[in-house]
């Protein structure tokens, strides 16, 4: 029995093989989607996780009057063990702050992270070096591990795990140190490094104001976390008040308390942080929930927009003697093959589809894996597919009546519920909103893309360097030697470069108004190189000599803010020095699109600021790769500090990394688009060849009567036109709400655009009048006579 | 066999009762071949789906094998399909996706027969209506007389009591139809399997053995067919 109701089904899904295949694609894809969404879901939500301990581990984080932070000092960590027995463990980690390079032989490492760890810390964190975590001998020894890449890197041909030493920075620095071993850096977890150092203590000697650390406790099971997070805070505010006399800062501490973050909330959502992540993770979830959902309902539908092809079957096979059970058994058992098959096609798609998917979110998920927990959610997804896609048309395929179905004139009800023409609505309105969504992204990207930046970042080569050129004097040389190289236009060093990080700020006066503004410390040709324009005064040139004293030029915004009408010629005074104004720049986006320009002073003399490392090279187009071999032939000689590691990057590139959110954001879209489209589209199919269906006695009559082609394309469309178009209407303000909000997260940005909104209803109504004609065309070409037949 | 009290079918509009079927009370006994006559409208088919259990009536008895049928449960009307009851009807219902040999083996799959006794009695039915050749075939192979025999073979296939035919030839040529009512005769009389057919053909109805005349719901006639 069973093989025979297999046999019909195939027999029956090949017959249809056209109807089944969009079905059954239409699900695949959809699923495909949802796996992708879970695997996601599940390695965002999974991190730490293989931490034995992961339950029972917060961060111990302060809050200031006006910000939270991770960041704790040295002694907290140890006051809270002694003082709290139900705190198993408490340690502490510091950041790698600054890049150095590492040498073993020819091979370089430039190691941005390495991290400091106390021993506790260590444990807490579950760090596992080679050969096992070992506590270091004597109060001072470290333990230094690299992470398995990089020992690779510098010592690809090691087998054993021996420690080694390595040089540090320049090969003639001489300074050498030990490495222990390597260490796993495991990237699926909120702890991650180049490399580690491992101290019994570290931060020894350095107080409550050194906050530079990330304090980590262990808690014993079972503790309440809500009473020693007050504990803490006393304790904290104990330790600070210790001889401390000012009756202002006493007051101060008051207003100062801790709190304890789960080491489970450490990624998505930190308290000293935002939970915009998170919220977006369980978006992306719900999305992913209401894709599969519709294309389920979808299935549904076409599965009955077939039934009058089964109903004779089942009314044959009632009188023969079947139970209802069993023939619901029967469609089960087909759509479950459906559903089976569209899931072993998900899976293919979802394989193929990953790479671009691990390149656009920045991770490295697979499929097949021992450990993936898809193995066994995907055939619990696949029974509940089946479940909720096939149970109602089953119901309903079971539930003819024989006396009807066997009259020879039967066909499925023409009548639409509200229920099936909201569902069509939402879907499309679903799509509309990615539509319009995806229309604004790509504006909004094409203006960041041509807009005048101020400044031109093409051919410029920003050259990393860890000496210290803060004296003009000191760089004249540098910049000598690299200026005879040939293409080369100009060379500067400053504090930063216009990649859109941020500028140190300081409080600067004029005409005794003090306001914050940013500084940049520049140095001779910094405005030549960057290509920036100048709206009054002058630049910087060497043929003035208060030029390296005291004099600073400024720019627009800098001028708005502090309203000053002739600024050239006017003092402003800061760090203890009265500047000379001596000319105004034009604004240059230098952060990019998302922040307006700052206000911002240029100096090259500024006691108060950083050191002057970042040297910008302007390149002639054409010479480029040559002016490139030959500054890294001879940068030994021209920085003989930092010489053997010449490592550059271009500008442009640089500063294009600042449209990465957008242009992922932008491939999000464009992917949701399509597949919501998709979707709603076949949603539109299923229900007009269910229409279509239950109105082919209709349309024969109404052809006999003498209506035309045309007019029964327009009969047949209207009612899905007018849905359509309810779609987008309702869409248009929940995407002009949504749009208007993406875009005034940028200071630059275009004015929201109408386009967009008649494009989308365009598109839309085009591709439902097409999918609907196709349906309908059928049953207008049909002869009338063959539907009137038994009548 | 079959004992008919009173039947009463309508259906109700607006408080407006449309009879189909009024009081018709009759008695079909164990190897007849009754025709069912009348009209376009009389009733014929309601009738006959009342007796085959597919309609309930809206008043009156019905016994079925000396058992009150009149609304009975899903399971025991189809144990009544499954063993005493086959159904011809007149646009064959063959199902489609299924082949000739399928077509009959369905109602033994489902009175759960053995496989060696089921594969004798096909191939017994496939031999005696000469469809022995096209046992690998589609309906949509087939003439519309040999889907026909198909279905006269699918009806016998679980050795009923009683065969309900509505307008078994109604769809087919003359030589086709003398020959599906040849094909009842004798399984009437040589088989003794009752057999109530609704028809519109003078000629056809002279095949069996009585005759109800149906006009307006209300049987007329009652005749005896003399051979």
């Amino acid at each position: 029995m069973f093989k025979l109701n297999l046999k019909i089904a195939l027999r029956n899904l090949w017959r249809n093989r056209g109807i089944t295949s969009i079905n059954v694609g239409g699900l695949a894809i959809a699923l495909a989607a949802f796996i992708l969404v879970v695997l996601y879901f599940t390695y965002e939500t999974s991190f730490d996780k293989t931490n034995p301990n992961y339950n029972n581990i917060y961060v111990v984080g302060r809050i200031e009057p006006d910000f939270k932070t991770n960041y704790t000092s040295p002694p907290l960590a140890k006051a809270i063990k002694q003082n709290f027995p139900e705190v198993e463990n408490a340690g502490i980690t510091k950041r790698g702050f600054f890049e150095f390079t590492m040498k073993n032989g020819n091979n370089t490492l430039f190691a941005k992270n390495f991290m400091q760890a106390d021993f506790n810390a260590a444990k807490i964190l579950d760090l596992k070096p080679t050969g096992g975590l070992e506590k270091p001998a004597g109060v001072a020894d470290r333990l230094s591990y690299l992470s398995e890449e990089n020992m690779k890197v510098l010592f690809p041909n090691k087998t054993d795990n021996k420690p080694e030493m390595v040089g540090m920075g320049p090969s003639n620095s001489g300074i050498t140190s030990k490495i222990n071993g390597s260490i796993a850096n495991n990237l699926h977890s909120n702890i991650t490094f180049d490399g580690i150092s491992i101290g019994n203590e570290i931060g020894q000697g350095e107080n409550y104001g050194y906050n530079n650390y990330t304090t980590y406790i262990q808690v014993k099971p079972g503790t309440d976390v809500a009473n020693l997070e007050q504990k803490i805070t006393d304790l904290y505010r104990k330790e600070l008040l210790k001889g401390e006399t000012d009756q202002k800062t006493i007051e101060e501490i008051k207003g100062v308390s801790t709190f304890l973050d789960p080491l489970a909330n450490l990624h998505l959502r930190p308290k000293a942080g935002n939970d915009a992540p998170y919220k977006i993770l369980i978006a992306l979830f719900v999305l992913g929930i209401l894709i599969l959902v519709i294309a389920c309902i979808n299935f549904t539908n076409l599965s009955i927009a077939q039934a009058t092809k089964r109903a004779k079957e089942v009314g044959v096979k009632k009188v023969m003697g079947a139970y209802r059970f069993q023939l619901t058994t029967q469609f089960l058992t087909e759509i479950f093959i459906q559903c089976f098959v569209a899931t072993i096609l998900a899976l293919t798609i979802a394989e193929l589809a990953l790479p671009y998917f691990n390149n656009l979110f920045q991770v490295n998920l697979s499929i097949w894996n021992i450990e993936n927990n898809l193995f066994w959610q995907l055939p619990l997804i696949l029974c509940l597919i089946t479940f909720v896609a096939g149970t109602y048309p089953a119901l309903v395929l079971s539930g003819f009546k024989p006396a009807l179905v066997l009259k020879g004139n039967f066909s499925t009800s023409k009548q639409s519920s509200w229920l099936r023409n909201g569902l069509l609505i939402f879907q499309f309105s679903i799509a509309v909103i990615f539509i319009i969504g995806l229309f604004i992204i790509n504006a909004q990207l094409k203006y960041m893309r041509t807009q005048d930046l101020g400044f031109t970042a093409n051919q410029v080569v920003y050259i990393k360097n860890i000496s210290l050129f803060h004296k003009p004097e000191k760089f004249a040389p540098v910049r000598d030697k690299i200026l005879k190289i040939q293409g080369i236009k100009s060379v500067t060093v400053a504090t930063g470069v216009p990649d859109g990080s941020e500028n140190g700020g300081n409080g600067y006066t004029v005409n005794g108004v003090q306001k914050s503004i940013d500084f940049v410390d520049v140095d001779f040709d910094y405005f030549e190189t960057l290509d920036i324009k100048l709206k009054e005064g002058r630049f910087f040139s060497k043929s003035f000599s208060t030029d390296t004293t005291n004099s600073v030029v400024i720019n627009e915004s800098a001028v708005a803010k502090y309203g000053i009408k002739n600024p050239v010629g006017q003092t402003i005074r800061g760090c203890n020095i009265d500047y000379k104004i001596v000319g105004v720049a034009k604004d240059f986006k230098a952060q990019g699109f998302e922040s307006a320009v700052q206000p911002t002073i240029y100096a090259i003399k500024n006691p108060c600021g950083n050191s002057k490392t970042k040297i910008m090279v302007k390149i002639e187009e054409n010479r480029m790769a040559d002016a490139l071999a030959a500054l890294k032939a001879q940068w030994p000689q021209i920085n003989p500090q930092d010489g053997e590691d010449f490592r550059y990057e271009f500008l442009d590139e640089l500063y294009g990394k600042l449209f990465k959110k957008q242009e992922q954001l932008q491939s999000v879209f464009f992917a949701a688009a399509l597949l919501t489209i998709f979707i709603a589209i076949l949603g539109l199919f299923a229900f007009a060849k269910y229409i279509t269906n239950g109105r082919i006695k209709e349309i024969a009559v109404r052809k006999i009567l003498g209506a035309s082609d045309i007019q029964i394309f327009k009969l047949i469309n209207s009612s899905f036109f007018i849905m359509v178009l309810v779609a987008n209407v309702i869409s248009w303000p929940v995407a002009y709400i949504l749009t208007k909000k993406w875009l005034e997260t940028f200071a630059y940005r275009i004015d929201l655009p109408v386009l967009p909104f008649v494009s989308s209803a365009t598109i839309t109504i085009l591709l439902a009048v097409i999918t609907v004609s196709i349906q309908a065309k059928k049953a207008v070409k049909a002869n009338p006579v063959d539907a009137l037949k038994y009548e | 066999m079959i004992q008919l009290t009173n039947i009463e079918k309508y259906y109700a509009n607006k408080g407006v009762k449309n009879y189909v079927l009024r009081l018709v009370t009759t008695t079909i006994k164990q190897g007849e071949f009754v025709s069912i006559m009348g009209p376009s409208g009389a009733g014929k088919s309601t009738l006959l789906n009342i007796i085959g259990m597919l309609e309930e009536p809206t008043y009156g008895t019905y016994e079925f094998l000396g058992e009150d049928v009149t609304s009975l449960n899903e399971r025991k009307r189809i144990e009544l399909y499954r063993n005493h009851i086959g159904f011809v009807f007149q646009a064959y219902h063959l199902i489609d996706e299924m082949t000739v040999y399928e077509n009959i083996e369905a109602p033994l799959l489902y009175k759960k027969i053995g496989s060696s006794e089921r594969a004798s009695r096909i191939a017994d039915l496939l031999d005696r209506f000469n469809i022995v050749a096209k046992k690998d075939l589609f309906p949509n192979q087939l003439s519309g007389g040999q889907q026909q025999l198909v279905g006269i073979a699918r009806a016998l296939a679980a050795q009923p009591s009683i065969i309900l035919a509505d307008e078994p030839t109604g769809n087919l040529q003359s030589a086709q139809a003398e020959e599906i009512m040849t094909l009842f005769k004798k399984l009437n009389q040589e088989d003794g399997i009752t057999i109530i057919q609704v028809t519109h053909s003078e000629k056809n109805a002279q095949y069996g053995n009585r005759i109800l005349h149906i006009a307006d719901g209300v049987v007329k006639e009652d005749l005896a067919v003399l051979s």
